[in-house]
């Protein structure tokens, strides 16, 4: 048995070499250039999609980080068959001149790659994707126009050199100007623009309603101009740095955090680099693997790394702090929906803070609009949409493989008074929230269905839908009651004058006591409803933890 | 000028509206309460063998959206009514509706869609008043045809109906107005077909058997049952009935006989309970060798069976017996079956053979 694991340890070993010489040999935005599908950029429009996507979430998440009210422009124009030119400017905290080059010209080199932080991107390759995408489409630069606020904007292009993972500055110039922010302007060809749920707009639209506290502009090929304004003057708290858990944790996760620890041993690496883990722990553990934890990090092996995960998974911890999550919020998505969506009738639910897969913290928040420009339209009227968000980015692509998508479809709206959920003027909006989201693949578009995101999400939306269907049987009974109103006065018209007829009276002074009649009768039914139901709503039950729906 | 009953009847329609203008200067929901028309509001009398009505009323209530409409027509039927009695005008009831039918003001829809929205409004009129649909100046189309040796007087003119050709007089909604004379006829024979009633007149069966013949066509219209069940009071000639052999049949045998749940408040007026029934029954397919000619039941005529099996005026045990023996062979049979043996056949032998032995059903 302990010959075999060696064995096993001896070839593992090898093939950890092997991988860190090649990782060395082919630079990482070579490696970008032949996976660029997992990355976002397949297809014509989700390639365009992709590439507002990254420009904004860099701009939200640097406003976020330094407390700023993002004010976004997007605009896209057609230069040609398949060919585009793109400019997204924001009011964030510029970038300083020095890092310039490795944000959009060096792959990993993002400011959050390696933290632990719920942020929107958190390759650290995004932007400089785009740099690369653009200029293999178009063998043309980037040029970027930025600046802190200190009297002097930079206007760079720059290209990525791909052999050498690093910005290829073709141009510098300094322009002496009081101005704060940055602007990014490229081209791209072999993509393509449409208003589709796919497209650009939609992701904008999207990112609006997840964001109240950002005002985004769009402009499209057409010349036309859509501003969504701000719903909010609050700027979200920014994210708190946490450690990452153990659990879930990956062998080469973990190999590459060590190679980069200053610890002495790997013991008191693990205890400063990730959280939970106490010296008590790391006392257990030791009981557990095969080698010395007083060994330099530095020097641990693929095998002895698999060791220690497979450790991990069998160990208990406490779950991670909660304290790093960040929803929207009930009343500031309340305010997206009816500055987006201008609804009828709309219902917000944020669950409180859950774990999934044993302790990894996330949370729920959903919302259902109806009516207004809520849903979308199609040739045979209005749709429903569902809009899937991770963090309050937009899932476009994917939808079908995603435990959003699932959780949705599970819901039976029909219990709600939603006949025909497919062709209701409805927008379900669902928000997970989570350091670290479980998603299916690189492309980071859809979630993989853990249970316990799914049953957070049903609770939430039957929660609203229950909230839809008071709605929904208030508005039906105030139709009905109009409408009897408006048959009794109809038929009043015809029977006071019969009767007045009958017995020699005046038909109008008849027609108006019947008339009144109606009017009084009707108010006091009206009355004796809103007490009761006043009541009703006083009385209700929480529910909140009951699945109604029974298992699916 | 009006006459005396004339008068009753105004005076009861202006109560009605009375009532309800009360309703609206007290401020309570206007109502009017009419007499529940179907099985659980119908009683058969054993002792006068007629369908009565019973006192159960439902109240209509305008403020009720499912009366509303309703209880405004049923008062434009009244307030027309009663300027129909004070004209001493008559109308039929098409013309009733083709009288009120208008568009509301400032809508689309009018006081009435259809001639079926106006006439069991006017039968619920005759019910809570307690007046006949006569008295209220209301007649219907002339339905039924009525031919042999019998001498009527209408309005002045003496009608021989036995000088009418193959034709015969139809018969009017309204036959209170008739005289009769020279009555030399012995029965009355009641046909439910106008099929069956041509083949007999033209074997003058009605001459050769000194008998008057009525044609029903269908169900019995009003007119068709006040006359005959005058013609059994007033000249007191028995009353023998001829249908096809199917619940719908029999059942046409039990209104002409009993009266109706729709009209039950009219039984003494309309019943004829002293009639009695000829055929087609379940053992003439046997007697008569018919059984060739006979038809499958369907699922309905099974449902009207059982439900003819429960009316309290179906248990006599001759009629449990025929509607079993049709449930049991799942056949049916019609008068005009009897053509299969010859067209002459029921006129010289089925129906002399069984009236004149007395082969007969209550």
């Amino acid at each position: 048995m302990a010959e075999d694991k060696e064995a096993e340890g001896e070839i593992k070993e090898r093939k950890a070499d092997e991988l860190f010489k090649e990782f060395k040999e082919v630079s990482i935005t070579e490696f970008f250039r032949k996976n660029k599908a997992h990355l976002g950029y397949s297809g014509k429009l989700r390639s365009l999609t992709t590439v507002i996507h990254e420009l904004v979430t860099n701009s939200l998440d640097a406003c976020e980080e330094s407390g700023i009210l993002p004010e976004i422009k997007v605009e896209i124009k057609q230069l040609g068959n398949e060919h585009y030119r793109f400019t997204e400017t924001d009011n964030g905290p510029g970038i300083p001149e020095k890092h310039i080059g490795d944000v959009f010209g060096k792959m990993l080199a993002g400011t959050k790659f390696h933290r632990n932080i719920q942020l929107r991107g958190q390759q650290g390759i995004g932007v400089t994707g785009v740099t690369l995408f653009s200029q293999m489409t178009t063998g043309k630069p980037m040029k970027i126009t930025t600046s802190t606020g200190d009297g002097r904007i930079h206007e760079i292009k720059l290209m990525v050199d791909v052999m050498k993972n690093k910005a290829d500055v073709i141009e510098t110039n300094i322009v002496s100007k009081l101005w704060q922010g940055t602007e990014i302007e490229g081209e791209l060809k072999g993509v393509l623009f449409n208003l589709s749920e796919h497209g650009p707009f939609e992701y904008v639209r999207r990112t609006a309603l997840a964001n109240p506290h950002l005002k985004i502009s769009f402009v499209d090929p057409e010349g036309r101009k859509t501003v969504f304004e701000r719903a909010s003057d609050v700027v979200p708290r920014p994210p708190t740095e946490m450690k990452p858990h153990p659990k879930g944790l990956s062998v080469d996760e973990l190999l590459t955090k060590s190679k980069m620890s200053d610890a002495r041993k790997v013991s008191s690496f693990l205890e400063t680099t990730f959280a939970r883990v106490s010296t008590s722990k790391t006392k257990e553990l030791q009981g557990m693997v095969n080698f010395d934890l007083n060994k330099n990090p530095r020097k641990l092996t693929w095998a002895e790394s698999e060791e220690i995960v497979q450790a991990f998974e069998k160990m208990d911890f406490m779950a991670p702090s909660i304290e790093g999550i960040r929803p929207i919020g009930e009343k500031q998505i309340e305010k997206a929906f009816l500055n987006v969506l201008k609804p009828e009738f709309h219902a917000v639910v944020s669950r409180k803070p859950t774990v999934y897969s044993g302790g990894i913290p996330f949370q729920i928040e959903v919302g259902i609009a109806y009516g207004g420009s809520s849903g979308k339209p199609s040739a045979e009227g209005t749709k429903s949409e569902v809009m899937r968000f991770a963090n309050c980015v937009p899932l476009l692509f994917d939808a079908g493989g995603c435990a959003l998508t699932e959780a949705i479809n599970s819901v039976d709206w029909k219990r709600y008074d939603v006949k025909d959920f497919e062709n209701s003027p409805i927008t379900v909006f669902v928000n997970l929230v989570s350091m670290y989201v479980p998603y299916t693949s690189a492309g980071k578009q859809s979630v993989t269905g853990e249970d316990e995101i799914v049953k957070e999400i049903r609770m939430a939306l039957m929660e609203v839908g229950r909230k839809f269907q008071r709605y929904h049987s208030k508005l039906r009974r105030d139709i009905e009651k109009e409408a009897r109103m408006n048959a009794l006065m109809k038929y009043s018209t015809e029977l006071a004058p019969a009767i007045a007829r009958l017995i020699g009276k005046d038909e109008k002074k008849m027609l108006k006591d019947l008339q009144d009649l109606i009017k009084k009768k009707l108010k006091m039914e009206e009355e004796r409803e809103a007490k009761l139901e006043e009541y009703m709503e006083e009385a209700e039950p929480d529910t909140t933890f009951k699945d109604e729906e029974g298992e699916k | 000028m009006m006459k005396d009953r004339d008068k009753f009847v105004v005076s009861k329609i202006k109560g009605l509206a009375e009532e309800i203008s009360d309703d609206i200067g007290k401020g309570k929901p206007p109502k009017m309460h009419v007499p529940l028309r179907g099985l659980n509001n119908v009683k058969f009398d054993k002792q006068s063998n007629l369908l009565r009505l019973g006192n159960k009323t439902s109240a209509r209530n305008f403020m009720n959206i499912a009366h509303s409409r309703k209880f405004m027509q049923t008062m434009l039927i009244a307030s027309k009514c009663q300027e129909l009695v004070s004209r001493g005008k008559t109308a039929s009831i098409r013309e009733m509706y083709y009288q009120l039918k208008h568009t509301i003001a400032n809508t689309k829809e009018n006081t009435f869609e259809d001639q079926s929205e106006s006439d069991p409004l006017i039968v619920d009129l005759e019910t809570s008043l307690e007046v006949l649909r006569e008295e209220l100046h209301l007649k219907a189309d002339d339905k039924g045809t009525i031919i042999g040796n019998i001498v009527i007087e209408d309005s002045g003119d003496f009608i021989d109906c036995n000088k009418l050709g193959r034709s015969g007089l139809a018969i009017p909604s309204i036959v209170e107005q008739y005289k009769f004379h020279e009555v030399k006829a012995e029965y009355v024979l009641v046909i439910e077909t106008a099929a069956m009633f041509d083949r007999l007149v033209e074997e003058k069966y009605h001459t050769k058997n000194n008998c008057i013949m009525v044609a029903t066509k269908g169900q019995a219209a009003r007119g068709i049952r006040r006359l005959i069940s005058r013609i059994n009071r007033e000249l007191k000639l028995p009353v023998i009935v001829f249908t096809d052999g199917d619940p719908w049949g029999y059942y046409i045998y039990s209104v002409l006989k009993a009266g109706s749940m729709a009209l039950a408040h009219e039984s003494e007026r309309l019943g004829t309970p002293k009639s009695s029934y000829v055929g087609m029954t379940m053992t003439d397919i046997e007697t008569y060798g018919l059984e060739k000619v006979t038809e499958k039941l369907k699922d309905v005529d099974k449902k009207r069976i059982s439900e003819l099996l429960q009316y309290p005026w179906f248990q006599h045990k001759e009629w449990r017996h025929q509607l079993s023996l049709m449930a049991e062979k799942g056949l049916r049979i019609e008068q005009q079956a009897l053509a299969s043996k010859s067209l002459e056949f029921v006129a010289e032998e089925y129906l002399p053979e069984k009236i004149n032995s007395g082969k007969l059903l209550p």
